[in-house]
């Protein structure tokens, strides 16, 4: 049976939409694992001479670390580690027994990329240094208890999941747990994660067999969940789907104010903010608000150049971000627009509006970095300006030739669904243009002309708006079907 | 109303529609029965002006679909749940679908509290995203959403394939009254043949794309349609008899 599953497991792996159909994509994908992998190796291969870094023995540095690292990949699993969960549905009302779907279940959980991760980082180093240093019966015992460790977290962290699934209290409270053990070691100073590794992988040196520690808290881990899973095999307690909580109408009133148009924008602020997918493109800008304390706190970075890259980001974050899917997000309810009476101008004048109403909100939450200076200030507003002028025409023009469909209902994390060719195009001139026209204008010193220049560019822009929209309007005209039969494919 | 000339639509060279000509008068209930893979959806896809046909051309009211959007004035279409707006509340998607034929709120309210028998209590004010309803409460939502629209043209594909029998029998009484008081014309697809040879005055019978039948309902249309799709199936008479009690 158990082998069924584990086929029916790799069909929907390699049929599944997010694997993306596209060569393209799967080389990308292939390559950004691959060097994700690469890089991981690099550190594994390379841990004992970044650990001479530190003062004292390496080995005492590397028992340190361990225990620190899985505090952190708990941390990383609670946010990104998925459920394999709804995927049991269609067999729960078959003669499939119980027991055996649930140890496939608990088994699948194993075959997340969050458990090659240790070992990479580590076996290295252990074969390298300890292996030679203190015999290989001791590296043997701290790979076995690295692999605990590795499945204790693995189980932790999916029942947890399950939890707070149930209740979404149990999800804060354990991060908020994890968080708390950090800081008061590296803030307060009340117990030192570091020394409690020691203390146990330090005396696997001289006792192996205390490696059976960890993998005894493995073997509880699993067998908690394994007769959790058992008791609760119903759909509802099994789905990542959290308890309903009432929904409430959302008003604009600010946006009524633009009648038809501003409907349709207020109708795409509660797409963005009421999935989880396009809401991570909206929280992601708010991240990357930050990009100003780092680059302008360093004094390499605080250049007028950089300040004009990190401004882009700032003010533009959200018009990239969610811009390169545009009208996918709309794709489960596309055919609905094109029949009601919505104007295709009023339609592009919404996502117009809608772009200027998050920009100018990032605007404004980046004003504070006028301390470095106004002309900081300046720079961010010259960028404003090119984004919801250039960038957000652009956005729109590659919209017309986007055809895949997103399901809405998925989160971000590794989601590649509605990713294609066209956001790799689309990135370069978005994010180039700029520089090709300030970049020539800096390298003479003259860069106040090249910034005078994008102002300029950006302004025409936004009062030729109404000439840009007529000629959207009609190039999607040609292009509406295939769209919305790209749409239609699920 | 409506006027299909050489309709022609091509899926990887089989033909899924073909009409040479059919036209739908003013104020006519029109039912439109067919197997799966008859084209219902496909014909109803491309009178809205969603698909491009391979061939010739539909016309509401004198003027081509392709192209115009006068039709949409007038038109109000429920095929799937694909013409919802489901990260909206059901309150907040009237309001947005009145909003577009300058209805005021006030109005959108005033014209649901005229549902309250057809919503029986499972729309509004449920705190739900439409998202979150059953498919029989999201199909209520986009039928309340055409009828809200006050269509002089009324387009449904499969209403009653997921609604309770309540509400089917509510849709039906609303179909005719639109029909029959306010002369809307009505273009329905349904499987259900006891349901539709009741709504419509017209059956259009479909099968691999072709209109077969163009048929004036009457009292025998029933038989002749269940005739049709019972093809070369006797019922089997369960009236065995007992043969120790007729001895």
């Amino acid at each position: 049976m158990t082998s069924t599953f584990f086929q029916h497991e790799l069909k929907a792996f390699w049929r599944s939409k997010n694997t993306g159909k596209s060569i393209v994509i799967r080389v990308v994908m292939g390559l950004m694992v691959l060097y994700l992998l690469g890089i991981v190796c690099v550190i594994g291969f390379n841990l004992g001479k970044l650990l001479e870094g530190f003062k004292g023995d390496v080995v005492v540095s590397f028992s340190g670390i361990i225990l620190l690292y899985y505090l952190f990949d708990l941390f990383m699993r609670l946010q990104l580690q998925e459920l394999p969960t709804l995927r049991v549905q269609p067999y729960l009302q078959l003669p499939v027994k119980r027991n055996s779907l649930v140890r496939y279940l608990a088994f699948t959980a194993l075959l997340s990329i969050f458990n090659l991760w240790p070992f990479i980082l580590f076996v290295p180093f252990v074969v390298k240094t300890i292996a030679t240093d203190s015999g290989s019966t001791v590296a043997f015992a701290f790979i076995v208890s690295i692999a605990g460790l590795t499945v204790f977290n693995n189980y932790l962290a999916l029942y947890i999941k399950r939890k707070s699934n149930l209740n979404g209290w149990v999800f804060l409270i354990a991060a908020a747990a994890i968080i708390l053990t950090g800081l008061s070691d590296f803030l307060w100073h009340l117990f030192s994660i570091r020394q409690i590794s020691y203390l146990f992988f330090g005396s696997l040196i001289t006792h192996p067999a205390f490696a059976l520690l960890p993998v005894l808290l493995g073997a509880i881990m699993y067998y908690l969940n394994f007769s959790y899973l058992k008791q609760n095999l119903y759909l509802e307690e099994l789905g990542a789907r959290k308890a309903a909580k009432y929904k409430s109408s959302t008003e604009y009133p600010l946006l009524s104010r633009f009648g038809s148009i501003g409907d349709l924008t207020a109708n795409e602020l509660k797409l963005v903010f009421r999935n989880k997918r396009s809401r991570s493109a909206f929280i992601m800008g708010l991240f990357i608000m930050f990009y100003g304390l780092i680059f302008y706190t360093n004094p390499k970075m605080n250049t007028e150049g950089y300040k004009v890259f990190v401004s882009m980001f700032m003010t533009g974050i959200f018009i990239i971000n969610y811009g390169q899917f545009m009208f996918s997000w709309q794709a489960s309810h596309f055919d609905g627009l094109l029949v009601n009476k919505i104007n295709f101008a009023d339609f592009l004048k919404a996502k117009y509006l809608l772009f200027t109403v998050i920009s100018t909100f990032f605007l404004l939450l980046t004003t504070p970095y006028a301390y470095f200076g106004w002309k900081t200030l300046l720079i961010e507003v010259i960028m404003y300006l090119w984004n919801i002028g250039v960038n957000t025409t652009l956005v729109l023009f590659f919209a017309n030739r986007n055809y895949k469909r997103i399901d809405l209902s998925r989160g971000a994390a590794f989601n590649w669904e509605g990713l294609g060719g066209n956001q790799w195009i689309l990135s370069l001139p978005l994010m180039i243009t700029p520089f090709i026209i300030y970049g020539p204008f800096a390298a003479f010193h003259h860069g106040d002309i090249g910034l005078a220049l994008l102002a300029i560019i950006g302004l025409i822009f936004i009062f030729t708006r109404n000439y840009w929209i007529k000629q959207l309007e009609a190039d999607f005209h040609t292009k509406r079907y295939t769209i919305a039969e790209g749409f239609r494919n699920k | 109303m409506i006027e299909i000339k050489n309709l022609k639509k091509v899926y990887n060279s089989t033909i899924v529609v073909n009409i040479p000509h059919i036209e739908i008068k003013k104020g006519e209930s029109v039912g439109l029965v067919g197997n799966n893979g008859a084209g219902k959806t496909t014909l109803f896809r491309m009178i809205l002006d969603l698909i491009r046909p391979e061939a010739g051309e539909v016309l509401s009211d004198g003027e081509v679909v392709a192209g115009h959007e006068n039709w949409k004035n007038y038109t109000a279409s429920y095929l799937d749940e694909g013409f919802l707006i489901d990260y909206l509340t059901p309150e907040e998607y009237f309001y947005f679908i009145g909003g577009l034929h300058q209805q005021s709120r006030a109005h959108v309210d005033d014209f649901l509290s005229g549902l309250t028998d057809f919503f029986n209590g499972e729309i509004l004010k449920k705190g739900k995203y439409i998202r979150d309803l059953s498919k029989g409460n999201q199909c209520k939502v986009g039928v309340a959403s055409c009828l809200l629209q006050n269509p002089q043209l009324l387009m449904l594909d499969e209403p009653f394939a997921n609604i309770d029998p309540s509400t089917q029998f509510r849709l039906k009484s609303i179909l005719m009254d639109l029909n029959k008081n306010k002369g809307v014309t009505t273009l329905i697809s349904s499987h259900d043949l006891n349901h539709i040879t009741d709504v419509c005055d017209r059956i259009l019978l479909m099968e691999k794309g072709v209109i077969i039948k163009d048929i004036a309902t009457s009292s025998s249309t029933l038989n002749e349609l269940e005739e049709y799709f019972g093809v070369g199936q006797t019922i089997p008479v369960s009236t065995k008899i007992d043969e120790e009690e007729n001895h």
